[in-house]
């Protein structure tokens, strides 16, 4: 028995009351019944003081939601506990974490739930450590999950991505197999049009071939048709001269008009002829300077006399000094033609003239103008008068004595000698025939 | 049937009694149906009694634990109501303990219809403080509870057990561990003290429509008087009864004063 025995009125047991760990003893409604000196003084209270207080007053906030949620039902309930952690509160506010071992016995005629209290504040610290260690590992994993999830992530949009890239690949592939086949099919057309391009050189050259033929079969059909036409003209002289007999008035009138037919058609036959020859390029230009007042003085007389006989006023706007570089002979005979083609289309009282004017083109050319105050020729018949065989108007100038490939004569002349031919004219008014030629730089013949 | 016979597993339910009127006993956070060991069987005499486990405590199925349902005490209260509807329980009167209170005004709120009255065990609409409102803690003391919490289920049991385990020697050593407080598992207790300390359901309280008893400890640390007397004041149709039990378990302290007053609760004659 030691002097520092219980106080007055305390059963406890002196014993227990300093043995080397708290003890406590609670009833069910959280009242101390019994707390040992070693509790007491590990909590800073006097021996006896804690006894009558409720179990709260030895226990953090923390512990006593512990001791009401987990401690008491476990006792409770169990009717032991083992090992449970709990955080006592000393009198001076400071804290003792201690392990709990609990029994809950019958004693003086109810219960009683006995505690001992076991210091761990080493114990604790290693604790807290390995607990802190657990929650760093804890938090850490977190992290590296967090780190996983946002790499799947990045990988989930990495094959979203591949899959677009594929996507986008397989789009380009089926580009380049539309874009190939597009390739075949144009080299395809290509090769057609080549096709076609050698198919239309073929024609043009058979057309060409068969234009010849033509020109080459009118030139010797009109050879042929002159010897029989040149034959009839010879018998219409001989019978003329009488010498198969005399000739009655009616006779000679008759031959007349078969010296005259023959005669129109050995012209006709004449300018197809010229043409033929002109397109088959069996033509020959001889090209000389040309003095076109000089010219114009030896074609002059040729068409004066028709021009007196129809009452029509010629004339002559040529200043000397103009040459040009032609074929004096088939510029002549375009001249001749053109006046000719004039003196028909104009009526009596009218004008011809022809004049001449410098041209605009490079290398230089002098531009020889037919010019008459006649029917003229309506807009829509102008493209065709260069075309063989076309007469524009027959009505107004009654059966024509011409071919009709005059003016066809004259252009492809005129193209034959590097020049040109055209025409420009108003119904009522007149028409103008503008050659162009090449101005000479040589002297004037 | 199916759905109802998972949950009558999952959620470890057990029926007894000779009454029809069903009593349905929910447990509060930090055990499981055991506590009502000693209330319980007073009422098997009246009542159809019915007892279960939340998904995470007891014996219930641990694998139908979801973190996100059970975030909130939304996810309990779906566990009590589809307990009810698996044995299609009506005239229900559910009697509740601490944060199964507010559980259980969740549930009412949710079907009115299915409960007849309401028996509240220590129960607090707000743990902490948010003046003028008087709950009893500051977040701090919510934290030193968790810290309690994982010192013992997290820092030993957590720790040791599953490595005795694997060693396999001692299998039954483990699980005497893990399963000595209240049968709790240590991640779902830390989540469901979470859930129930930090909760805040001072609204739903006043659209309750079920008729309650309050039973108000005098001297409860964890819902102290003023909490008590806040929830009769905003608690339509609410009875309050201040026990002469103090503590926060008075069915487990003090089984023979919480069922008198139940008791005088729902049978006012008789008691009389």
């Amino acid at each position: 028995m030691s002097e520092l025995a219980a106080p007055p009125g305390r059963t406890l047991d002196p014993l227990l009351d300093h043995a080397p760990c708290g003890y406590l003893s609670f009833a069910d409604d959280g009242t101390i019944t019994a707390a040992n000196a070693t509790l007491a003084a590990m909590l800073g209270h006097a021996p006896g003081t804690l006894d009558g207080q409720r179990i709260d007053a030895v226990l953090t906030v923390g512990a006593r939601l512990f001791y009401q949620t987990h401690f008491f039902p476990l006792v409770r309930m169990h009717g032991h506990a083992e090992e449970v952690f709990l955080v006592l509160r000393a009198a001076e506010g400071g804290t003792v974490p201690v392990l709990a071992n609990a029994r809950r016995v019958e004693r003086d005629g109810g219960w009683a739930n006995d505690c001992v209290f076991m210091r761990v504040t080493e114990r604790a610290k290693f604790e807290e450590e390995l607990l802190n260690a657990r929650r760093e590992a804890d938090r850490a994993r977190e992290v590296v999950e967090e780190h996983a999830r946002e790499l799947r992530m990045a990988n989930e949009l990495l094959e979203q991505q591949a899959v677009e890239l594929e996507l986008q690949q397989q789009q380009l592939q089926e580009q380049a197999v539309e874009l190939e086949t597009q390739s075949e099919y144009l080299q395809a057309v290509n090769d057609q049009l080549v096709a076609h391009g050698d198919e239309l050189e073929r024609q043009r050259a058979a057309a060409d071939e068969a234009n010849r033929a033509k020109s080459s079969f009118l030139a010797v059909m009109s050879h042929e048709l002159r010897t029989p036409l040149n034959a009839i003209a010879g018998y219409v002289q001989l019978l003329e001269m009488g010498i198969h007999g005399p000739v009655t008035g009616a006779q000679r009138e008759a031959l007349d008009r078969i010296a005259r037919s023959q005669n129109h058609l050995l012209r006709l036959i004449n300018d197809v002829l010229n043409l033929a020859r002109i397109e088959s390029g069996r033509v020959e230009f001889l090209l000389e300077a040309v003095e076109l007042s000089a010219l114009m003085r030896e074609v002059t007389p040729m068409v004066e006399p028709q021009m007196d006989a129809k009452r029509l006023t010629f004339a002559v706007r040529v200043p000397p000094g103009t040459t040009v570089r032609a074929d004096r002979e088939k510029l002549q005979q375009i001249l001749i033609n053109l006046l000719g083609n004039a003196l028909k289309f104009t009526p009596a009282g009218g004008t011809v003239w022809v004049e001449c004017a410098p041209g605009t083109g490079h290398p230089p050319t002098v531009l020889l103008r037919v010019c008459d105050s006649g029917i003229g020729i309506p807009p829509e018949k102008l493209p065709a008068v260069f075309e063989p065989f076309v007469q524009v108007d027959m009505s107004r100038t009654g059966r024509s004595e011409g071919s009709g490939l005059g003016l066809a004569i004259s252009r492809d002349l005129a193209r034959g000698m590097s020049g040109d031919l055209d025409v420009e004219s108003e119904v009522g008014k007149g028409s103008v025939f503008t050659l162009h030629l090449p101005a000479s730089q040589g002297e004037p013949a | 049937m199916d759905m109802a016979a998972d949950v009558l597993s999952r959620n470890n339910v057990r029926v007894t009694g000779r009454g029809t009127q069903p009593m349905l006993f929910a447990h509060g956070f930090g055990c499981d149906q055991n506590m009502w060991r000693f209330v319980a069987p007073a009422f098997e005499d009246d009542y159809r009694v019915v007892l279960f486990d939340y998904v995470g405590s007891g014996k219930s199925g641990l694998d139908a634990y979801d973190p996100e349902r059970y975030a909130t005490l939304d996810g309990y209260a779906r566990d009590l109501l589809e307990v009810v509807h698996a044995l299609d329980l009506r005239d229900v009167i559910l009697v509740a303990h601490s944060v199964s209170s507010m559980i259980g005004v969740l549930a009412a709120n949710q079907e009115p219809d299915r409960f007849e009255r309401l028996v509240l065990i220590g129960p607090s609409p707000r743990y902490v403080n948010d003046p003028p409102y008087v709950g009893g803690f500051e977040r701090a003391d919510i934290e030193g509870l968790l810290e309690m919490m994982d010192r013992n289920y997290i820092g030993w049991a957590q720790f040791l057990a599953p490595a005795i385990i694997k060693n396999g020697d001692r299998p039954e050593l483990g699980e005497e561990l893990t399963a000595s407080f209240c049968s709790t598992d240590p991640v779902v207790a830390r989540a469901f003290a979470q859930a129930t300390f930090l909760s805040d359901n001072r609204d739903d309280v006043a659209r309750v429509a079920v008729p309650s008893l309050i039973l108000q400890c005098s001297d409860d640390m964890v819902a102290p008087l003023e909490v008590g007397e806040y929830l009769h004041a905003h608690l339509p149709g609410s009875t309050l009864r201040v026990m002469e039990a103090t503590g926060h378990c008075p069915h487990m302290s003090h089984p023979e004063e919480t069922i008198g007053l139940m008791r005088a609760y729902l049978h006012p004659a008789v008691a009389a």
